[in-house]
């Protein structure tokens, strides 16, 4: 039997590794709470959401080889914070609270993430190839469930009907048909 | 004669050098083209079609990897996780600029060069341009004229393909037009309210684009996927390698020779013609020399500068065919992104189905009919009124099932209006070798020195207020007004550095792009603007080479050259 120091320390180094083949960063908690807060962004409705198409693996993608080192800790961070949140407020990890918890931490997440960017942005114009938000955990978060969910092919096929060849233009076409190829 | 002879020699393979190559070798010259970097076979290279779920960064891009090979190719809004390979290596292919004077030098060293990934719009030049030195006593005349150049935009455009509509106004001359792309509903109210708000002076019309609206000399129509610039395997939109190249193998008279990077034109003083290009071989890295009766330098502006910058001689020690010592100065690139945006109320049971890969276009207005009080010349707009997609999501509040059914749906319309401003000559914007610093093969690189001067920002400044007016005009919401700080460079229309002009005290090239000291040696793509307008240059650089390909092949074949 395990003295409860080794299994404390076995539970700390399984916690570090990657939680499946898949994952390059995120361990076994920081991936349930990323793939937690995707499906509370873009839930399982009557098509796909976040989880189902894997955005995890996608941030977790990014985060590992796309950010620098900087913003790669910004993120990090921020997950334990969600977790202080969420200790602060309910007692308990963020996957562990209820439903309804795990929103309230999540509006007040986006209410501060809005507030700081329009204090932030005032003045400065977003180009075409301006870089996802980096400024802050959860417009990191908020933006790459979006591009991780949209740009999957069930996002795009199911949920938002894009024709990658829709072979002619209509350029006031009746919105029933927006869904496909729009732009 | 030695066996690596050919008629004529075109260098570079990009919208200047394929047109030579298809002129010269439908008027019978055994051509042959230099292209620094690699083949593409569009069958494998052309990823148009590829879903964005298919890329391993979902059109993020590979950061690390961009960072890295391409950190200023990136600054161009046109590279994506696609077609990035269309770009240079940013390693390869230095370059140097003057402290605090940053230049973006974007480019493509491939077969088909730049014209792969090209914006495709194409206006045609008018008198208010070609006088404009002249009228104002700045820099050079140009040494011709709109009816010179004219019966020539009407030849590349026959074959090129142009949709627009024609609008009869003088300064943007129409051209011979497939039929126009539609505007969309927010489009279409915007243009009804600068219509009826600024009469007699500013107009909305669609973009005149080299994209087929109907299927155009064995080319077939578009079919309106979007992203132009990662190629185009319905051969739709033009460059050299969908169109021009191929016209040109059809005659059995093309070598098109890739990983070719010219080092150098060799000048013989008895001749006093060029007699032979040198060439470092692109992946032997041997030095290679082919002969020649004729040259074509259509490398790009600031290449072909360069390439004549390597090729001094006694004769001409600061650079080949540079008699007038204006070779590398006056270099220009259009002054980009003042602008504004906003919301279009209404239309919410409309949306714009299919890709249309084209814009409006807002002609110049400033300095037409009425001088303006703080600057020359002028600018246009291009633009749309579009409704975003699912990205708008990030600057929204909310997330859950409703904000999930809202992103599945477009959000309002939104137009928006970027301006394009024309860039004075100025001498001291210039070009020159810097040969401390050396390419992947061993050629001396380029050290540019350019800024935008007080009348370029006067433009930039006015653009930002005159959009905004038109969207208030149209009754638009939330405008919001921006002033982009671009480095020059970005709008990769650069332009100058070997001009045409009618003094061969004053210019490099006459009024056939032929070089004032050297009767061989045509030079037909941007660095032979003597001013730089302020609509997009492409369409002129092709009228200008089959112009000059016509002319020197009637001296060659009197003999006279």
């Amino acid at each position: 039997m395990l003295s409860r120091n080794a299994l404390a320390l076995f539970r700390q180094v399984h916690d570090q590794l990657p939680a499946s083949a898949a994952l390059k960063t995120f361990n076994a908690h920081q991936n349930a709470t990323v793939t937690t807060i995707a499906e509370l962004i873009i839930p399982q409705t009557d098509t796909p959401g976040a989880k189902a198409v894997r955005v995890n693996e996608f941030i977790d993608l990014i985060v590992t080889d796309w950010y620098d080192s900087q913003e790669r800790q910004r993120f990090l961070d921020g997950l334990a914070d969600v977790d202080a949140r969420s200790h602060r407020q309910f007692s308990k990890d963020f996957v562990d609270c209820q439903g309804t918890q795990q929103a309230e931490i999540l509006a007040a997440l986006d209410d501060e993430m809005l507030k700081a960017r329009k204090a932030s942005k005032a003045n400065a114009h977003r180009k075409k190839n301006d870089r996802p938000d980096a400024d802050n955990f959860f417009s990191m978060m908020k933006n790459l469930t979006l591009i991780g969910y949209y740009t999957s092919e069930a996002g795009s096929q199911e949920e938002l009907h894009e024709e990658i060849i829709p072979s002619r233009h209509d350029a006031c076409a009746p919105l029933e048909e927006e869904s496909q190829g729009k732009n | 004669m030695p066996a690596q002879t050919y008629d004529a020699i075109v260098i570079g393979s990009g919208i200047t050098g394929g047109w030579a190559a298809k002129e010269l070798t439908e008027k019978g010259l055994e051509t042959l083209v230099l292209e620094a970097g690699r083949p593409i076979d569009p069958e494998k290279e052309y990823v148009e079609h590829v879903p964005v779920w298919e890329k391993q960064f979902r059109g993020m891009g590979d950061r690390r990897r961009s960072d890295d090979n391409q950190p200023i190719q990136i600054t161009c809004t046109g590279l994506d996780e696609w077609n990035s390979k269309f770009f240079v290596n940013d390693k390869e292919n230095p370059y140097t600029t003057t402290p605090n004077k940053p230049f973006l030098w974007i480019r493509g060293r491939q077969v088909g060069g730049r014209s792969i990934t090209w914006g495709r719009q194409s206006y045609r030049w008018s008198d208010l341009d070609f006088e404009a030195n002249l009228r104002e006593g700045i820099a050079a005349d140009w040494p011709i004229r709109y009816k010179d150049i004219a019966p020539w935009y009407d030849y590349v455009e026959d074959f090129v393909g142009v949709t627009g509509q024609a609008e009869g106004l003088p300064q943007l001359p129409d051209g011979k037009f497939l039929p126009p792309m539609e505007m969309t509903c927010a489009e279409l109210q915007v243009k009804d309210a600068i219509a009826k708000h600024f009469p007699g002076e500013r107009m909305m019309t669609i973009g005149r684009a080299a994209i087929l609206t109907r299927s155009h000399r064995g080319r077939a129509a578009c079919h309106y996927c979007g992203p132009c610039a990662r190629g185009c395997i319905t051969r739709s939109y033009f460059s050299s390698l969908n169109s021009t190249l191929p016209a040109a193998k059809a005659t059995g008279k093309l070598t098109v020779r890739p990983h070719s990077v010219v080092h150098s034109l060799i000048f013989d003083s008895k001749t006093r013609k060029v007699s032979r290009v040198r060439v470092i071989d692109g992946q032997t890295r041997d030095a290679i020399e082919f002969h020649c009766r004729v040259v074509f330098l259509c490398a790009s502006t600031i290449e072909s500068t360069r390439i004549l910058l390597n090729s001094s001689t006694t004769e001409f020690p600061s650079g080949l065919a540079n008699s007038s010592g204006e070779l590398g100065h006056n270099l220009m690139d259009h002054v980009m992104g003042g602008g504004a945006e906003g919301e279009i109320p209404g239309h919410e049971h409309r949306v714009a189905y299919g890709h249309r890969p084209n814009g409006i276009y807002v002609p110049r207005f400033r300095n037409v009919k009425s001088k303006a009080p703080n600057f020359v010349r002028g600018y246009g707009f291009q633009g749309d009124g579009i409704r975003p997609d699912w990205k708008r999501g990030a600057d929204l509040a909310g997330f859950g099932k409703d904000y999930k059914k809202m992103l599945s749906r477009p959000g309002s319309w939104r137009m928006r209006f970027y301006g394009f401003g024309e860039c004075l000559p100025n001498q001291e914007n210039t070009v020159e070798l810097d040969k401390t610093k050396a390419d992947a093969w061993g050629i001396p690189v380029v050290k540019i020195n350019c800024a935008w001067r007080e009348n370029e920002r006067a433009l930039l400044k006015d653009m930002t207020e005159s959009a905004a007016e038109m969207l208030a005009a149209a009754g638009a919401r939330n405008i919001e007004p921006f002033t982009e700080d671009n480095a020059p460079g970005l709008t990769i229309h650069e332009m100058g550095t070997a001009r045409m002009g009618r003094d061969p005290k004053t210019s490099v090239l006459n009024e056939h792009n032929q070089a004032h000291d050297i009767q061989n040696l045509f030079l037909t793509d941007g660095a032979c603007m003597a001013s730089s307008s302020c609509v997009n240059p492409s369409l002129t650089y092709m009228a200008l080479t089959a112009r000059a390909c016509d002319y020197a092949v009637g001296r060659m074949k009197r003999g006279e050259i």
